[in-house]
């Protein structure tokens, strides 16, 4: 990707009367980062950046605002967001346009084809993280990591993040403006991680959620970093009823990850937000992929690619799967 | 005699078909195991899949949702949804580790007594053979 | 006293007799977890991802149990003694600082009868993790404080410095095991801790900070740098210093008990009013509170700054916001 077009189509947008910010991604304080950013003026957008780091959705920032009571006598900001997509967070847009979550006159899409984003951990297994920030490029089919002007080139398979590896839209399926190039789509493997534990029996698939699900702390990153858990009233928040105790322990746990699981069904468009999130490692994008695997095979949908198709759980066909009905 | 586990089950039931059914199965003296504690509900898409999570929390070892025959719907489509969810549910569950054999779903109608009948036997049946499930249950944990 | 590496597995062995929590890597992290008979933990790791303090101030802590109706209730028990192993010096020092608050107006049973209850065996850094930054804030490698014990790693052996009576007390019970320190050991420790501080890169130096946080209120920094928070608990969670609780009631049939669970100040039901008012009503105030309480508040409160620089939030932090940064913009705007 050309970053000086981005940052000079960036810097137009923003300079827009229309546009209140753009949201995009700039490198990080340290070692293997990327974070978003909010670029209000054109000078801000110098530093936005696009590279195999930039996995976080910035689809989630979209209903993530927290808006304060409009003084009275004042209009409310009806200004357009601006934000950059890769193909999983475009996704996530046409979800929230589904869900009315968002409306589509209110965004300014500005699509970038993506080749596929590093694994963070699986990267620094290849060369430790530093202190000092890294910068990372697509070079050829994989990656190229510059270290004090050092290029160390690193291969597609060794460190390409696991949802990436599964992506089967990696350029954007709505923009108003797409940058560079499509890129061609690459041969999805199986889902070696959902079909792993598939082929464990019942009592054993148990006992790995068990340790899994025992080291949650319940910091709810996965569910704040989801670009479509966006409840205003979500039911963890509940005191009255309590669907789910605050008390950590492995059985609130569990009903909190297969609740939060449930929640995504027919809606997940599998970006590995909630695992990438996670300071404990929980391989949640399992959860979400075996539910996706499942309205895919079973009930033909495919969540985040139309924006006028009916949300999943919110419909039904006279002809749903009913094998499992006594 | 040796001592034999006796399951709880929990069973959600849909007010115009199911409830009925079961009502009839009663008052018809037809017998079935008493494992069965109902809970009525207007519809069977009105079952909340935390519904079925906080029974299994609460102590359940089987849960039943039942409702209408699809087209039967007292609501029109009330039971389709309810399909879809606990169709994905049920498929959760069990990827999660969760014993297939202790969540069901049924269509019985309101004249449908004896098939109420062998539902009641087949949940039973099923969650008696998976044996008591307190792995999940809602912990008082220790100091 | 010295430790060689050979005797490492009795001296564990001898610890593990009663309660030892000992650092294990799982999935490639580590976390402490209990250490049974026969187990050899092994101390080859940068830091846990919980900090130590959740064996002292647990995530979920049942304050008493009841019956709904009856008026009795069941206090906890006298507690048991345990030994944690291998807590690096911020978490330790962590614990002495979070103990001034709970021991501030009213002293609180729960949490400083467990860290009676604890012999804290701490261990010097020699590869500090990108992101620390202790000496940013008054700790270091080899800091002993909060511990009852520190070893030092010295290549073939580990120097153990006892700290307090605790500390003498468990010495005592494997000194068969000792050998005394040569004369050079203390030389030995000073290059290692001067090698391990040499390798910390970050830092910010926050002389003045605390003193010019009321100032920087409004100060767009805030907004800057929440713009981009998820709101979620990771940074304080994880903060080995972060001691903010909720209480809960919890009933199951007749059944009660209330316990209290660790809250954080970056969630928005944190401060919400019944009312639905919220004084702190975005993540920009969230995060001013959160690094005001850190840097000015507890500063002014106890005279110590409630950050022991071990850069678990800014690692694990999903969205990169960085305390360090913040930090140095804070220092630009004075």
């Amino acid at each position: 990707m050309d970053l000086e077009k981005l940052r000079k189509t960036a810097a137009e947008i923003v300079s827009r009367e229309d546009v209140k910010y753009l949201i995009g991604w700039r490198q990080g304080t340290f070692g293997y980062r990327a974070a978003p950013c909010f670029v209000e003026d054109a000078a801000g957008a110098a530093e936005l950046t696009f590279s195999p780091l930039c996995s976080a959705n910035l689809a989630t920032y979209l209903t993530l605002a927290e808006k304060l009571p409009v003084p009275r006598g004042k209009e409310p900001d009806s200004r357009k967001t601006a934000l950059l997509v890769k193909g999983c967070d475009s996704r996530a847009v046409v979800q929230l346009l589904v869900e009315k979550g968002v409306k589509r006159e209110e965004l300014v899409i500005i699509g970038c084809p993506c080749p596929g984003m590093v694994d963070r951990a699986l990267l620094a297994e290849v060369i430790p993280e530093e202190s000092a920030p890294a910068d990372l490029k697509w070079s050829g089919g994989g990656f190229v990591l510059v270290k004090n002007g050092l290029e160390t080139a690193l291969p597609r398979d060794r460190v390409l993040a696991e949802q990436c590896r599964l992506c089967r839209h990696p350029n954007p399926v709505v923009s108003d403006i797409l940058l560079g190039e499509p890129v061609q789509p690459w041969e999805v493997g199986p889902d070696g991680g959902v079909d792993e534990i598939e082929a464990k029996d019942v009592a054993d698939r148990w006992d790995y959620w068990e340790e899994q699900f025992s080291r949650c702390l319940r910091c709810y990153a996965c569910r704040n970093a989801c670009p479509l858990c966006y409840c205003k009233d979500c039911i963890l928040d509940r005191l009255n009823p309590t669907w789910i105790n605050r008390a950590v322990n492995f059985s609130e746990n569990t009903a909190y990850h297969l609740a939060r699981a449930f929640h995504l069904a027919g809606r997940c468009i599998e970006c590995g937000a909630c695992e990438r999130a996670c300071p404990a490692h929980i391989p949640l994008g399992k959860l979400n992929r075996k539910l996706a695997r499942e309205v895919r095979d079973q009930y033909g949908f495919e969540p985040g690619l139309d924006a006028n198709a009916e949300p999943f759980q919110a419909a039904f066909k006279p002809d749903d799967p009913e094998e499992f009905i006594l | 005699m040796s001592e034999q586990f006796e399951p709880n089950i929990v069973a959600f039931l849909c007010n115009w078909c199911s409830y009925a059914g079961a009502d009839l199965a009663g008052t018809s003296r037809v017998q079935y195991p008493a494992n069965i504690n109902v809970i009525r509900v207007m519809c069977s898409g009105r079952v909340n899949p935390l519904y079925v999570m906080n029974a299994l929390q609460q102590g359940a070892d089987g849960v039943l949702v039942s409702g209408c025959h699809p087209g039967d719907c007292h609501y029109m489509e009330g039971n389709f949804y309810a399909r879809r969810r606990l169709g994905l549910l049920k498929e959760l569950l069990e990827f999660a580790g969760v014993d297939p054999r202790r969540f069901h779903m049924s269509w019985v109608s309101a004249s449908e007594g004896h098939k109420w009948k062998e539902v009641v036997e087949k949940t039973v049946e099923d969650a008696r053979a998976a044996g008591p499930f307190d792995q999940f249950r809602r912990r008082q944990i220790d100091w | 006293m010295l430790l060689k590496k050979e005797k490492w597995s009795a001296f564990t062995q001898a610890l593990a007799a009663g309660r030892l929590w000992a650092p294990v890597k799982q999935d490639g992290a580590a976390r402490f977890a209990p250490v049974a008979a026969g187990e050899t933990p092994d101390l080859d790791y940068d830091n846990t991802t919980v900090p130590a303090k959740t064996l002292v101030f647990p995530q979920t802590e049942t304050l008493y149990r009841y019956r709904l109706g009856q008026t009795a209730m069941e206090l906890p028990g006298p507690g048991e003694e345990a030994v944690l192993l291998g807590v690096r010096p911020c978490d330790a020092r962590a614990m002495e600082m979070v103990e001034k608050l709970f021991r501030w107006d009213v002293d609180d049973p729960y949490y400083l009868k467990r860290r009676a209850l604890t012999t804290v065996v701490g261990l010097a850094c020699k590869e500090p993790g990108a992101n620390c930054f202790c000496p940013s804030v008054g700790g270091g490698p080899a800091g002993a404080e909060g511990m009852d014990l520190l070893m030092v790693d010295l290549g073939d052996a580990y120097l153990l410095e006892t700290v307090s009576g605790k500390g003498e007390a468990l010495l005592e019970g494997v000194k068969d095991l000792l050998e005394a320190a040569g004369p050079d050991a203390a030389a030995h420790k000073e290059q290692v801790v001067r090698e391990a501080a040499g390798k910390i890169r970050r830092g910010v130096d926050p002389a003045g900070v605390p003193e010019g946080m009321p100032g920087l209120w409004e100060h767009p920094l805030w907004g800057q740098n929440a713009a981009a928070c998820l709101g979620c608990g990771t940074c304080t969670y994880l903060c080995p210093t972060c001691h903010c609780f909720d209480i809960q009631d919890e009933v199951e049939g007749f059944d009660a008990r209330r316990c209290r669970m660790w809250d954080s100040c970056m969630f928005a039901e944190y401060t919400l009013h019944t009312s639905g008012h919220n004084p702190r009503p975005t993540r920009r105030e969230r995060t001013r509170n959160r690094i005001n309480h850190k840097y000015n508040y507890f500063v002014q409160k106890f005279g110590v700054i409630a950050c022991v620089g071990c850069g678990r939030c800014v690692n694990l932090c999903p969205v990169n916001i960085d305390i360090i940064e913040i930090l140095r913009q804070a220092k630009e705007a004075l």
